[in-house]
């Protein structure tokens, strides 16, 4: 069934139209991937797609749900988390703390102002449950700024995670990250689609038509093609707009 | 180096070693602020200015958003407090209710200006609401008296039950306010060490994320602000009640000023007792330095100056360095710290 | 309706003394991303420090201020106006040597030094020149007041605002046609790129903060016979600076000078209703507009936005 759909997503920045006509759909329990050359729009597309920004025209509809120009935060209750391309952790806390934070039953918390928050350990077994997924376990403690930059990677989804959500947005998870570190998260993504769906954005070409099911080409702000990884190997389209071939 | 968002060693628990010299400090400050050469409006004057820095640290250090124009909710309840004595009742509840009310609704109308913001707009932002409500004070002479201020304040007898006493003395006021502020410390600790401090944390580190893993950023930092005008204002009130007047100048773009100040030298930007060191300082600065020598805003200028520059975490953050370099340092932990 | 024309042309005068604290400061926040919260301190000290000049100042009682005050007060005068900015400008250089320990770090702690700079200052000047209201002198050539189409103009006001005009087009002029200008300009649109093309980014900030500065300490000392001479004046200066610069948007020349008209004229229409409030009107004009969206008219996105 379909998870998530964009129809004809349009987002103008005053003269600049960016995101011109994109739309896409999205198997629950699928990997879906977004590919694209710079300054496509991709990360646009997320930031509609996720409520970062309202859509100046177009429509997006989460599991039978309209959520077209609901706030960030709302989208976020409703099981749609994303990644960034530049992380964004809490720098000063430490990791579980980083994931803590995103876990429903802690945000839950927030009302009443006199709980105590470390103490209560099915928070904590909650948290290290997630960052034992990523691998981080074991740094639970440690600031995340004292991390290295695989593990900040690893615990940048580890947050995303930690929201409980249906769908993940990974925007480009593999920048920065060397041959090593890229095998390892393509090993996670391959644990993580048995429970979640996956939508990714990703530079790496190779990563992404080993992982993903079906891959949205965007350029020009609009989806210049669209279908499983082999068919758009034999897209000229797709060749044409220099984006090379897969080695 | 400590940062605000550091997991306590014991939790939220209050009995803490700082916690116990601040209210033994509190407790005992009647007793020896002679013997010091000081006197006893002056415990008055830091017990209230505690207050108004602690509500203050929570909106500026906790959750890293940057009034400079707080000044204005400390005048405006004391003006509250003072209005409510002479228009409606002498009253010690009644008038210190009007004030934190006062305070708490400007407060949330400001706040609802401000919450869009962060950074610069944000600051310049509070500093243009700030004038606006210091020039008012100034100009709306029927209300407030204008620059010569509302006087005559009454201090209202404190009746618990059938017992009566009398607040005129200052050092009978003082031990009320010390009780006060002895509470709201208390309470405030209990906060930042719930849940609610360490969401307002993470929103200070990075807003983006807090908004997309579900928080409502702004409603959140709304509400920071709002909490922290009602301490101002329940500050103010006292001030009425200490100076017996109310005058505009605490609402000026100089007196809030000040607080950030204190609030900064102190080490309010790394540790909760920063305000506290903090507010102290800045008095002792005032009086004693302030009796060698009419420049002594401008030392106290130049300190906080050169700490920004060199030195941020302000005098906690130096005390915590010189504790650190005298004790071991502690290998990195695998598991949590200590046991809750 | 022609009780507003003296008010109109006051606004417009009042606005080209803003243009030129405005682009100073737009300069500064430019190639530093930084809010100068001392800009409006600056301002005070040029004026106060010109004072000085035209005055005997320190040297009072010596052999040299006796001959000092015999010179014509056209001279002294004048001599204040270059003297006068350009200690400001040295104290502005000063300013950003203190600032280099914040920079790299969160924009709050640049944010706080200058406003704790501007306090230092503002005591200081407090400290020297006393709490009270002082006279900047004019030399009589351009004080009083003439008659033109009916109405009576201020000699002084039409002076300063001829002043103003020239000074922005000079300023205009230096940052146009000549190399190092060129280079401020270009710091002030991506100072990383300056950096990359081999310009020691380190004298460039140091040079474009004294400017900034002595644009400021001029306007000061333009401004005080207007505005008169407090040493409390600094805020005054900084809202309407940074609400000129929102609204014009920043690091954008004309954008600034058309603000800073548009801002002057405000006030100065308020002063023609409710002169008691055409200060408060900056500020509520600040409110209104950052309080809801703003990028401004002719500016683009800076660090500012965070």
């Amino acid at each position: 069934m379909v998870l998530f759909q964009a129809q004809g997503i349009q987002k103008r920045f005053g003269a600049r139209v960016v995101l011109e006509n994109i739309s896409l759909s999205i198997e629950a329990g699928t990997v879906h991937g977004i590919m694209g050359p710079n300054g496509a729009g991709k990360t646009t597309c997320f930031h509609v797609l996720t409520g970062h920004h309202a859509p100046d025209a177009g429509r997006i509809v989460f599991d039978g749900q309209d959520i077209t120009g609901l706030k960030p935060h709302i989208i976020a209750r409703l099981g749609i988390s994303r990644s960034f391309q530049l992380m964004n952790l809490f720098d000063d806390a430490v990791v579980i703390e980083n994931v803590m934070l995103a876990l429903p039953a802690f945000r839950k918390m927030g009302s009443s102002p006199f709980r105590a928050t470390f103490g209560d350990s099915r928070l904590t077994k909650a948290a290290l449950a997630v960052l034992d997924q990523v691998g981080l376990a074991d740094r639970a403690w440690h600031k995340s700024k004292d991390l290295s930059y695989g593990e900040r990677r690893a615990l940048e989804i580890a947050v995303a995670l930690a929201a409980e959500p249906r769908i993940l947005f990974l925007d480009e998870p593999t920048a920065g990250l060397g041959a090593k570190g890229t095998q390892a998260l393509a090993q996670l993504i391959r644990q993580l689609r048995r429970q979640y769906t996956i939508c990714l954005i990703e530079h790496d070409m190779r990563f992404l038509f080993e992982l993903a099911d079906r891959i949205s080409v965007i350029h020009w702000g609009q989806v210049i093609a669209e279908g499983t990884p082999a068919a758009l190997q034999a897209n000229k389209w797709v060749a044409r707009s220099a984006l090379g071939a897969v080695a | 180096m400590i940062t605000l968002s550091d997991i306590p060693a014991r939790g939220g628990t209050p009995f803490t070693l700082p916690m116990g010299l601040f209210a033994a400090v509190l407790a005992t400050a009647p007793f020896w602020l002679q013997w010091v050469g000081l006197y006893q409006y002056l415990g008055v004057e830091i017990a209230i200015w505690i207050l108004f820095a602690m509500g203050f640290n929570l909106l500026f250090g906790y959750t890293g958003l940057h009034s400079f124009g707080h000044g204005a909710y400390l005048g405006i309840g004391a003006y509250g407090f003072g209005l409510f004595q002479k228009s409606v009742e002498v009253s010690l509840w009644g008038g210190l209710l009007a004030a934190i009310l006062a305070a708490t609704v400007a407060g949330a109308i400001v706040g609802a200006f401000l919450s869009h913001r962060r950074g610069i707009y944000y600051a310049l932002l509070t500093i243009g609401f700030g004038q606006v409500f210091w020039f008012t004070a100034m100009k709306l002479h029927w209300l407030t008296g204008g620059e010569d201020g509302l006087l005559n304040i009454p201090r209202p007898d404190l009746v618990i039950g059938s017992w009566r006493i009398s607040l005129n003395d200052n050092t009978a006021f003082y031990w009320f306010v010390a009780v006060i502020t002895a509470v709201a410390v208390l309470l405030m600790w209990r906060v930042v060490n719930a849940p609610v401090g360490r969401i307002l944390q993470a929103i200070r580190q990075n807003e983006t994320r807090a908004r997309f893993v579900g928080y409502d950023v702004w409603r959140w930092k709304w509400l920071a602000f709002t909490v922290s005008a009602a301490f101002a204002g329940l500050a103010g009130g006292l001030f009425a009640m200490a100076q017996q007047s109310a005058y505009p100048d605490v609402m000026s773009l100089h007196q809030s000023g000040v607080i950030v100040m204190m609030v900064l030298v102190g080490g309010g930007l790394v540790s909760f007792w920063g305000p506290v060191l903090g507010v102290v300082l800045y008095f002792i600065a005032r009086d004693v330095l302030g009796g060698l020598t009419e420049a002594w805003l401008l030392w106290y200028g130049l300190i906080f100056v050169i700490m920004v520059m060199v030195r941020p975490e302000g005098l906690a953050g130096l005390l915590h360095t010189t504790a650190q370099r005298t004790a071991p340092p502690a290998a990195v932990p695998a598991t949590k710290p200590e046991a809750v | 309706m022609t009780s507003l024309v003296p008010h109109l042309v006051n606004g417009l005068t009042l606005g080209l003394l803003f243009a030129l604290i405005a682009l100073g400061f737009t300069l500064i926040v430019g190639v530093m991303e930084v809010i100068n919260l001392a800009h409006g301190s600056l301002f005070t000290l040029g004026a106060y420090l010109a004072l000085s000049t035209i005055g005997a100042g320190w040297f009072a009682g010596t052999p040299f201020g006796i001959w000092w005050l015999e010179l014509p007060m056209a001279s002294r005068y004048f001599i204040g106006l270059a003297l006068g900015p350009v200690l400001a400008g040295i104290a502005g250089m000063l300013l950003e040597l203190c600032l280099r320990p914040t920079y790299g770090k969160a924009p709050l702690y640049g944010l706080l030094l200058t406003f704790g700079a501007a306090i230092v200052v503002e005591e200081a000047i407090r400290l020297i020149w006393g709490t009270g209201e002082r006279n900047m002198p004019v030399p009589q050539m351009i004080s009083g007041a003439f008659l033109m189409g009916g109405l009576i103009f201020s000699t002084y006001k039409f002076y300063a605002a001829g002043f103003a005009i020239v000074a922005i087009l000079m300023v205009w002029l230096f940052l146009e046609r000549t190399p190092y200008g060129a280079i401020i300009k270009a710091g002030a649109h991506d100072s990383e790129m300056v950096r990359a093309l081999g310009y020691d980014l380190a004298r460039l900030r140091l040079i474009v903060f004294g400017f900034g500065s002595a644009l400021a300490g001029i306007a000061g000392m333009v401004m005080a016979p207007i505005w008169g001479l407090r040493p409390h004046l600094g805020i005054d200066v900084v809202i309407p600076a940074f609400l000129i610069i929102v609204i014009g948007g920043v690091g954008s020349f004309w954008g600034a000078v058309a603000a800073a008209i548009l801002v002057g004229m405000a006030t100065g229409i308020t002063g023609a209703y409710a002169p008691a409030w055409s200060l408060m009107s900056m500020y509520i004009l600040l409110i209104a507009i950052v309080g809801f969206r703003a990028r401004g008219l002719l500016g683009r996105r800076s660090a500012l936005e965070n």
